[in-house]
């Protein structure tokens, strides 16, 4: 069962969204999260909803696997929401006690909860639609432009893409140890928190020892097979842009443009 | 006209030599005091000839994986000097010619797999050579075939047997086109069909693709195949020869904690008991055959 874990939780069908280079996915989403901060009022959400709607068909993921995102910052969300709802002052439309509700309180209450909500569906729209090695590439390749800074952007990706196949060898030695112990007598259920904490020691130290024998091992098998950063490397699969991705630019410009244009006239 | 005398012609090239190899592990405290200078491998002079199937005999400490780590420059001699492909391995300007001549497979099959698919993975090597990506796509194909696995191309790692990673592992290293291949241990983790898999991958590599095998390991049974068998114990070589000719000295091996396959045990203890039977049995064929004499 632990095989089967993959990160960033990606929905594997084949969709228009799916084949797009993943540069493009990673500029639109980009795109997309700075348009919900451009807007300032209410109108200006009929595009970003229109943008968002029209890619959520395309890609043939269900909606509910983009909300089961939304539950893990349901808590931020209310939180957010509730203290700007009775933070904001002006003009009060209901109060008690202490506290009131204003105008002004329900409107950056609501531009909160849209934003919020609008920013994990957009964003786990890339990661449910590209693979984490996709991802990765992306991320090289997109970023390369970096480097000028001296940012080393081809050794980043390489660690992101190693840890990544690493998660499942680690979870499962997790599982492997913890049963060691817990044959051996360790207690990792009952108690309160601190205990609970403790009783993670015997587990952490192995793991983290087996980690850096893992690492060292594998340092060595790279240079062994050659490796010696991102110098003169070929790629096996390159990025390439295709006429599909041409046309998700194009789309995400025009987006762009409706959306400066919606804030610069109303 | 002078005839000038062509040794190298005549001579197979050596792929692999090493000359008075000495090297030291150099345990050290905190504040950077030598501790203690243990010597790995100790004044090891061997050489491999090119298509050769070499075999490195050994139990634990006996300084075969120390040896092994030489021959792709990942540890550097203290004292002597390695030629791969004649080339200095100490000589950092052949390093990278050094690793891509000869190939490493290790033991643990898990630590060695970069790629998250198993084509990716076997697309490492040539991808840090330099090569044009279609060229790569030919290489990873050829070299999946050979062993076996290019069926599981698209698989993750992951889900494979440790016998079929350690296959991946060595389609890795051959995608580089290597003369020689060194593996260290490389069944040592893997149950007794995963050892078969990767023994049989590895003879096919030799047989069919000529590239000079050197393997290192402690499991008797997988040195019959070889042609020519070091057995080290304490960093030095102390037995040299073909299987058949270190299999025949029983005594000896025990005396560096070393057993013999079983079918040679048997006809050791067999022989000693008065059969006549020839030092040296490898294949229960073999005992068969010199058993039928007896009668």
């Amino acid at each position: 069962m632990l095989r089967d874990i993959t990160l960033g939780q990606y929905y594997p069908v084949d969709s228009a969204i799916h084949r797009l280079d993943p540069r493009v996915k990673l500029f639109g989403t980009m795109i997309f999260l700075i348009s919900l901060f451009i807007t300032d009022n209410f109108i200006g959400y009929i595009p970003a909803i229109a943008f968002l709607i029209t890619v959520i068909a395309l890609s043939k993921v269900p909606f509910k696997y983009m909300v089961k995102g939304m539950r893990a910052i349901l808590f931020l969300l209310l939180f957010s929401v509730i203290c700007n709802l009775f933070m904001a002052r002006g003009d009060v439309v209901f109060s008690f006690w202490k506290l009131s509700i204003t105008k002004q309180g329900i409107k950056t209450a609501g531009f909160m909860a849209i934003r919020l909500s609008f920013l994990v569906i957009g964003s786990s729209i890339m990661t449910l639609t590209t693979t984490p090695n996709h991802l990765t590439d992306g991320l090289e390749k997109g970023l390369s432009f970096m480097k000028i800074f001296k940012v080393p952007v081809h050794d980043i990706a390489m660690m992101m893409s190693i840890a990544l196949r690493f998660i499942p060898i680690l979870v499962e030695e997790t599982d492997k140890i913890m049963k060691a112990q817990m044959a051996r007598g360790a207690d990792f259920e009952s108690g309160n928190i601190v205990k609970k904490v403790k009783s993670l020691i015997p587990l952490l130290v192995p793991l983290f020892v087996s980690a850096f024998r893992r690492a060292n091992d594998l340092a060595m098998a790279m240079e062994a097979r050659g490796y010696r950063g991102g110098d003169g490397r070929t790629k096996m699969k390159p990025l390439k842009y295709h006429a599909n991705d041409a046309a998700a630019y194009l789309v995400i410009f025009v987006y762009l443009g409706a959306i400066i244009a919606v804030r610069v006239i109303f | 006209m002078k005839i000038i005398p062509h040794f190298f012609g005549v001579r197979k090239m050596e792929i692999v030599k090493t000359e008075n190899l000495t090297f030291e592990y150099i345990r050290r405290d905190e504040n950077d005091n030598v501790e203690g200078i243990t010597t790995a491998v100790d004044n090891v002079s061997i050489d491999v000839k090119q298509g050769e199937f070499i075999a490195i005999l050994g139990h634990n400490g006996s300084g075969k994986s120390t040896l092994a780590k030489h021959l792709n420059a990942i540890l550097f001699p203290t004292e002597g000097t390695v030629w791969v492909n004649g080339l200095d391995t100490k000589d950092l300007d052949n390093l990278w010619t050094v690793r891509n001549t000869a190939g490493m497979v290790f033991q643990n099959p898990d630590n060695q797999i970069i790629g998250q698919i198993v084509e990716e993975d076997v697309g490492f090597g040539p991808e840090n050579m330099g090569v044009p990506t279609k060229e790569i796509w030919e290489r990873v194909e050829e070299s999946l075939k050979v062993v076996g696995m290019y069926e599981y191309r698209k698989s993750s790692p992951n889900r494979l047997s440790g016998g079929q990673k350690q296959r991946v592992s060595i389609a890795g290293v051959l995608a580089m086109h290597p003369k020689c291949i060194v593996l260290d241990e490389p069944t040592a983790m893997l149950d007794p069909i995963g050892r078969k898999e990767v023994i049989d991958a590895v003879r096919g590599l030799n047989d069919v693709e000529k590239i000079t095998i050197i393997l290192i390991t402690h499991n008797m049974d997988e040195i019959v195949h070889a042609d020519r068998v070091f057995v080290m114990d304490k960093g030095h070589i102390e037995m040299e020869g073909t299987p058949r000719e270190i299999f025949s000295q029983v005594e000896r091996l025990k005396e560096l904690r070393l057993c013999v396959p079983q079918v040679t045990e048997i006809a050791y203890e067999l022989k000693k008991r008065g059969l006549p039977i020839p030092a040296g049995i490898l294949t229960i064929d073999e005992l068969t055959e010199a058993l039928k004499k007896c009668r």
